[in-house]
């Protein structure tokens, strides 16, 4: 039963892989940006400002794609939030002491992970990084903390009016770009700059600021509640 | 050899962890084995995504000293799929986080983690 | 006009706003917030429909398409951007409550819902519609979690599986089609003309089946079945209307991007989807599940719509929308209803009756999706089979009516549960307002919607749509007292028919039949003032069945006259199920109309194949005539009730009211008829080739008379009686038309007026001495003739002209039969007929026998005479029956005129001469014979009278009559079993096969059914399993 189990599965991902073969055998290695990469490697300097092209694209070009991202992580937390509500409670059991160890190396090292992502973000249209990253680095350095203080509660609410606040303003700054510039979330409300200096390419640092500390709150405040989950017995 | 050019290398590590993810989501019984599949297959489509925007013997696309300004689009690889796997890799993100807490419910309410535990809308 | 952007901007504005509050009360701001959408939307889409026909751009960033995102609005994309907003506006104010209770979150989940079908729909950007495509999924993940129950993380889990697998497909078809492309922007790609790679078509197929695969296709959908089934009935309203929308807009807005035809495949997938869901749902028994099963299958038929738009040509728009808007509206309203009385198995509806609007609504919304008159499907329908038709598409065309007839099925029998199932629950139907708001105002929107369709369908505004406004005028006054408004009625019948005289006078066969429709109907409703109070749900359903049969006379084109006919079928539907126990009997004559509408709509189309207009006579002129004719035949029969589609009848007319009964059994039956005479008289120019249709209907019809009659005989119900009684009647008449000659068809109109005199005089009869019994069985009863006295007459009238005895009319009746059978030559059919006469003697002697005559039973000793308003029509039937007895030129006469000037019968009419009928077999004077029996009565009364006045009176219980025990009925009842030897003898004709086979047939369906939903298994993961062999399986298709 098990062996027939099997080799049907087994049928239907060869039938799976043979579909994907055929996908595969069509590529051939490119050697040529297509236009539309060619105009953004050519245009994206003067019209955006900023030296990191994916940056570009990703908060202005196609911003409309950011904000729905940055919406579903909103939307996760939401829903993790709302499924575990009931979870939560006070824990019968104590839990143990993080070690000393744990506890003076996180000291020393959330600051600098905190720095480092702080830095990925806000250089994000300088060099190789952004608010997703940066946010995703600032999270780790909750996990952290979160492990090194493990008998103190950690409310929420100042993650949530984080990820609110930044989430509006990023909305507002959308809008202004209708009102102010040509469109929605155009970033040259505010002037380009001299580019390659932090302060450049109008709106996209402060964008992508927003970004990094929405993400941040949004994935800690999930782990916060992955956390907050009680088990049948400490561990 | 073309084929171990990294292009290719890279494409067809997706197509094999594509299979591997979905051979794992209907053959693995244990739900968290069917999310971990699930996050493999999100992998591959990431890797695939990112395979689709390089073009050989070029640079990442940011226009700094390596690049010279006026002849970047002769240098640079595409940078339009790098900022598709961005947003990608958050929307898996949040599916994975989703899946995994509904994990969670799941066991609370039957104390298994078998998918076939769960059979009770049917027909 | 507002930017389209600030629909997203408001809504995601509001929802991150809400997430600084913690306290209630954010209800208002979000409800605010819906409203928005709503505003801007419908601004839009009235700009467009005033002509603005350009189609709008609207920019993000600064930046032109293909290099940032756009949102594109035209009218199509105002449409349903609009629709949605209202649902989601609407949406959230049934939610309101639920919402509260749990907190903000799920309000934001909502709010970015919307949104996310918004941009959904206004997007065209391929990579931005996955991500919003994930938005609206993710949403539609937590909100599934609002019922909180067991079930829900269940479906969630399953959910959100399928959907990454789902989203996977898409987005590797995303990733290779920026490759192969160079763009993400559809009008992009439309205008470039890249040369055609095998790796494009692909990328393309991967994408479109994403979508496809959201859109839930059979049998691909177990984890979305489970959805509707575990989630809280306000969000199943969403997805079913409102993801459903967008992503049939979607596969819309991305079909172009292939370059292979996809459209006959879309079609094929929508057809098995349609026809396997609504199969499946046959055997559902979870309400929630069933309307799961009902959205898949509608969106189905909207798949196979999408998938013939060539063919449709202009007629697209028209079907397309009206399916739609059916879909939408009624499921949304279905299942809000559903989550106002929180019942989960279908046999608990009957929680509906305690509130009369929700009971309405839920047969309101019904009757939307299942494409009755006047609501909007049945036009998109209409053009839909028409144009199939015109195409020769003839199996899609069995196909589309095959899934609507099983989803008839089950719609029909959920009414039937929610109409009669006994109501189990004690409490009270709590409901809030605020739950009631959105399906009533939805109900106002079907209206619209169909008024809309009517005027922008081909033929509806060729419609008579005053008996429509009638019906809902009755509606609004279903308030009033019962003799009210059924003084209205009746004399709105009297003024209509005065008008529509002129119009059919020259028309001498519609004429006959609207003076028995409207004479009828008008003498049958008189026996309802009989009943007190306000007697709801009665009156418009009344009309609507009057409405319907006037409405077959008046019809000129085969889209009027199957308009009437479904609008009767719907009336006399919702009357029978008025009886006590009748909720299988009027399931089954509901089942049976419907296969035999359908039959029918099929024979229209294809008389309109090779066509032009809709004119009736196109169906002598049609090129296939043996299956037109015989579609026709046998969609007629079913309403005559010929043998073998009979079984419906007994009980529908037995277990109908008392004074609905002699209106369906003396008057709806006529209606069959009519459509047989229509039928032949339009078939009359082929005769000559339809010989052998023609042969077998004469068979068809002796056989039915006599196993009509012979079913009566063994009947001890007696209202049973008399039904299967109509069904030999009905025979005799199919009989006589099948012969095709003048005099046959003299006898076949003849007895179509004597069916209805007698008819109608015995059910109003019998009707009224059961309302005072209050029992239908004959062996209950006996001797009532000294209480009933007038009943009796009624009786004996009745059963003289219907088993042909002179000096009635039946004899007179018979008389031009013989003729027409031994000039015909059909001798062996006309001896079964002869047979089944003297059958009926059997039957008509045992009805007034035991009711009337014998000893009365203690039970009723003091019975009262049936009531007055039964009496007179009565009366004036009787004095109708005595005229037409003695004075039949009358009617013949001109009968007889009319069908020898006509092209149809000229050789060997009825001679008449003065007032003697003549043929060369013989002649017939109506009134001479009237003399001569009426003096031999009399002649012997008296005889009787003077001899009896030696009489010695003897007392009931006096020792002679111990022969029989007056007080214990039961066996001992000489009318119970009377007819038992000759049952030994000849009985076994009796035997129930039709009802045998019918039976099979349903038993064999629900099988089929139970067993295939079995793939359903309940596994989430073997559901990912069916999804990726489903892909599989169409890819090996395509490729």
């Amino acid at each position: 039963m098990k062996i027939l189990r099997s080799s049907a599965l087994l049928i239907v991902v060869g039938f799976m892989a043979w579909m994907m073969f055929n996908l595969y055998v069509t590529y051939d290695s490119r050697t040529e940006l297509n236009d539309v990469a060619a105009y953004y490697a050519e245009e994206g300097l003067s019209e955006v400002g900023a030296a990191n092209l994916v940056t570009s694209i990703v908060v202005t070009y196609r911003g409309l794609d950011t904000l729905g991202e940055v919406t579903i992580l909103f939307l996760t937390a939401a829903i993790i939030g709302l499924l575990l509500k009931t979870e939560k409670g006070t824990r019968t059991t104590p839990v143990r002491e993080s070690s000393e160890f744990l506890m003076t190396g996180a000291r020393i090292l959330i600051p600098v992970i905190t720095m480092i992502g702080v830095y990925i973000f806000i250089n994000g249209h300088l060099s190789p990084g952004g608010g997703f990253q940066g946010g995703a680095i600032l999270a780790s350095t909750f996990i952290l903390l979160l492990m090194s203080i493990s008998n103190k509660k950690i409310g929420h609410r100042l993650l949530d009016y984080t990820e609110a606040i930044s989430g509006l303003s990023f909305i507002l700054i959308g809008v202004l770009g209708i009102i102010l510039a040509a469109g929605f979330l155009d970033n040259k409300i505010f002037s380009l700059g001299t580019f390659g200096t932090l302060l450049s390419a109008g709106t996209i640092p402060i964008i992508y600021s927003l970004v990094g500390l929405k993400v941040g709150a949004e994935l800690s405040n999930i782990i916060l509640e992955f956390n907050q989950i009680q088990g049948d017995e400490d561990h | 050899m073309k084929l171990f050019e990294i292009e290719y290398i890279s494409l067809i590590a997706g197509f094999i962890l594509l299979i591997v993810g979905l051979w794992g989501i209907i053959s693995q019984r244990n739900i968290i084995k069917m999310i971990i599949s699930f996050s493999i297959l999100d992998t591959s489509v990431h890797l695939l995504l990112v395979a689709v925007g390089y073009i050989r013997n070029r640079t990442a696309p940011i226009i700094d000293s390596s690049v010279n300004k006026l002849n970047a689009a002769n240098e640079i690889t595409d940078p339009l799929p790098q900022a598709l796997v961005l947003t990608a890799i958050v929307i898996g993100v949040g599916i994975t986080a989703l899946l995994l807490t509904y994990a969670l419910k799941l066991f609370r309410q039957n104390s298994s983690l078998e998918i076939n535990q769960y059979k009770s809308l049917k027909w | 006009m507002v930017n389209p952007i600030y629909i997203v901007a408001v809504l995601l504005g509001t929802a991150f706003l809400l997430g600084l509050f913690r306290k209630k009360g954010t209800g208002i701001i979000a409800l605010v917030a819906l409203a928005f959408p709503v505003f801007v939307s419908a601004s839009w889409f009235f700009h467009f429909l005033s002509g603005n026909t350009e189609v709008l751009n609207f920019f993000t960033a600064g930046a032109k398409p293909p290099f940032s995102i756009n949102l594109q609005l035209g009218i199509e994309e105002a449409l349903f951007t609009m629709v949605i907003n209202v649902l989601g506006f609407l949406g959230y104010t049934y939610l309101y409550r639920d919402f509260k209770e749990q907190g903000i979150k799920s309000t934001v989940l909502f709010l970015i819902l919307i949104m996310g079908l918004n941009v959904l729909i206004m997007s065209r950007d391929i990579f931005n519609l996955f991500v919003f495509l994930e938005i609206v999924s993710i949403a539609i993940a937590g909100l599934i979690y609002l019922k909180r129950g067991a079930d829900t993380a269940i479906a969630g889990f399953k959910y959100l599986i399928a959907l990454g697998v789902i989203s996977t497909f898409l987005l590797i078809g995303i990733a290779f089609f920026y490759l192969f492309s160079g763009t993400l922007n559809i009008d992009d790609f439309l205008n470039s003309n890249l040369p055609a790679v095998k790796g494009m078509s692909m990328a393309v197929f991967l994408i479109l089946m994403a979508i496809l695969l959201e859109l839930k296709p059979f049998p691909a959908n177990g984890w979305a079945l489970d959805v509707y089934q575990a989630a809280h009935p306000g969000i199943s309203a969403m997805i079913s209307s409102g993801t459903a929308t967008a992503s049939i807009f979607l596969l819309y807005k991305l079909l172009p991007l292939s370059s292979i035809d996809w459209l006959p495949y879309i079609s094929i997938i929508g057809a098995i989807t349609f026809i396997g869901s609504n199969l499946l749902g046959i055997a559902q028994k979870d309400s929630n599940r069933l309307l799961g099963y009902s959205s898949v299958g509608q969106i189905g038929l909207m798949l196979i719509i999408i998938g013939m738009a060539p063919q449709l040509g202009e007629h697209f728009n028209l079907i397309f929308l009206t399916v739609f808007i059916s879909h939408f509206l009624a499921k949304a309203g279905l299942f809000w209803i559903s989550g106002i009385i929180k019942k989960d198995n279908i046999r608990q509806w009957s929680v509906l009756r305690k509130n009369k609007l929700l009971l309405f609504m839920f047969g309101f919304f019904l009757l939307t999706l299942l494409g009755f008159p006047p609501f909007p499907s049945f036009y998109g329908k209409w053009q839909l089979i028409m144009e199939l038709a015109h195409g020769s598409q003839f199996i899609w065309l069995a196909l589309i009516l095959a899934g609507s007839f099983f989803e008839g099925m089950y719609l029909i029998r959920w009414f039937g549960f929610a109409m009669k199932e006994k109501d189990e629950s004690e409490e009270k139907l709590t409901i809030h307002w605020e739950k009631m708001i959105p399906p009533v105002i939805f109900t106002v929107f079907v209206m619209g919607a169909s008024y809309f369709a009517n005027n922008s369908s081909d033929y509806g505004h060729t419609l008579n749509l005053i008996p429509i406004y009638f019906v809902i005028a009755l509606f609004l006054l279903d308030f009033l007292p019962a003799f009210v408004k059924n003084s209205l009625v009746i004399a709105s019948m009297i003024i209509y028919s005065i008008l529509l005289y002129p119009d059919i006078s020259d028309d001498t066969l519609r004429l006959v039949f609207a003076g028995i429709f409207m004479i009828g109907g008008v003498l049958t409703l008189f026996a309802g003032y009989s009943v007190k109070g306000k007697r709801e749900g009665f009156f418009p359903f009344v009309v609507m069945m009057y409405a319907g049969l006037i409405g077959l006379i008046e019809a000129e084109n085969l889209f009027q006259f199957f308009f009437a006919w479904e609008i009767m079928t719907l009336g006399s539907y919702f009357l029978i199920l008025r009886g006590k126990k009748s909720i299988k009997h009027a399931f089954n004559y509901m089942l049976f109309s419907l296969g035999g509408a359908y039959l029918i709509f099929i024979g229209f189309a294809l008389s309109y194949f090779g066509q032009d207009s809709l004119d009736l006579s196109i169906i002598s002129a049609t090129t296939l005539p043996g299956w037109t004719y015989t579609l026709l035949a046998i969609g007629f029969l079913t309403k005559t009730a010929a043998i073998g589609l009979h079984i419906w009848l007994p009980g529908a007319h037995a277990e109908a009211e008392s004074d609905v009964s002699p209106m369906v059994s003396g008057i709806l039956l006529k209606a069959g008829a009519f459509g047989l005479i229509l039928l032949f008289l339009l078939m009359g120019a082929e005769q000559s080739e339809q010989h052998s249709l023609l042969y077998i209907l004469g068979w068809l019809g002796a056989i039915t008379a006599v196993g009509g009659n012979l079913l009566a005989v063994f009947q001890e119900d007696a209202k049973r009686l008399l039904a299967y009684s109509s069904v030999g009647n009905l025979g005799y008449i199919l009989f006589a038309l099948a012969f095709m000659t003048n005099v046959g068809w003299l006898t076949a109109i003849t007895y179509s007026i004597n069916h209805f005199l007698f008819k109608t005089l015995l059910f109003l009869a019998i009707g009224g001495v059961v309302m005072r019994v209050k029992t239908h069985n004959m062996y209950e009863m006996g001797g009532l003739i000294k209480k009933m006295p007038w009943s009796f007459i009624a009786v004996l009238i009745g059963i003289i002209t219907l088993a042909g005895i002179p000096p009635l009319a039946g004899y007179g009746g018979k008389w031009l039969f013989y003729n027409a059978v031994l000039t015909k030559g059909w001798y062996f059919q006309g001896a079964l007929i002869f047979f089944s006469g003297t059958i009926a003697f059997l039957y008509a002697f045992k009805l007034i026998y035991s009711v009337f005559l014998g000893q009365p039973k203690d039970k009723f000793r003091n019975v009262k005479e049936a009531p007055i308003w039964y009496l007179i029509p009565q009366f004036i039937l009787m004095i109708g029956i005595m005229v037409f007895s003695a004075r039949p030129d009358l009617i013949l006469k001109p009968i007889g005129t009319m069908l020898s000037q006509s092209n149809y019968f000229p050789t060997d009419p009825l001679n008449w001469e003065d007032v003697t009928a003549t043929t060369n077999l013989g002649y017939w004077s109506g009134y001479k014979i009237m003399i001569v029996i009426g003096v031999m009565f009399v002649v012997l009364l008296g005889w009787l009278m003077i001899m009896s006045r030696k009489a010695q009176k003897i007392k009931q219980f006096n020792i002679v009559y111990a022969g029989e025990r007056p007080f214990t009925p039961g066996t001992t009842h000489f009318s119970h079993n009377m007819f038992s030897n000759y049952y030994k003898a000849i009985g076994f004709l009796s035997w129930p096969v039709a009802t045998g086979f019918w039976n099979g047939v349903n038993l064999f369906t629900h099988n089929v059914a139970d067993n295939i939903r079995r793939i359903y298994s309940g596994n989430g993961q073997t559901y990912i399993v069916h999804i990726m062999i489903y892909t599989i399986v169409i890819y090996l298709l395509m490729f």
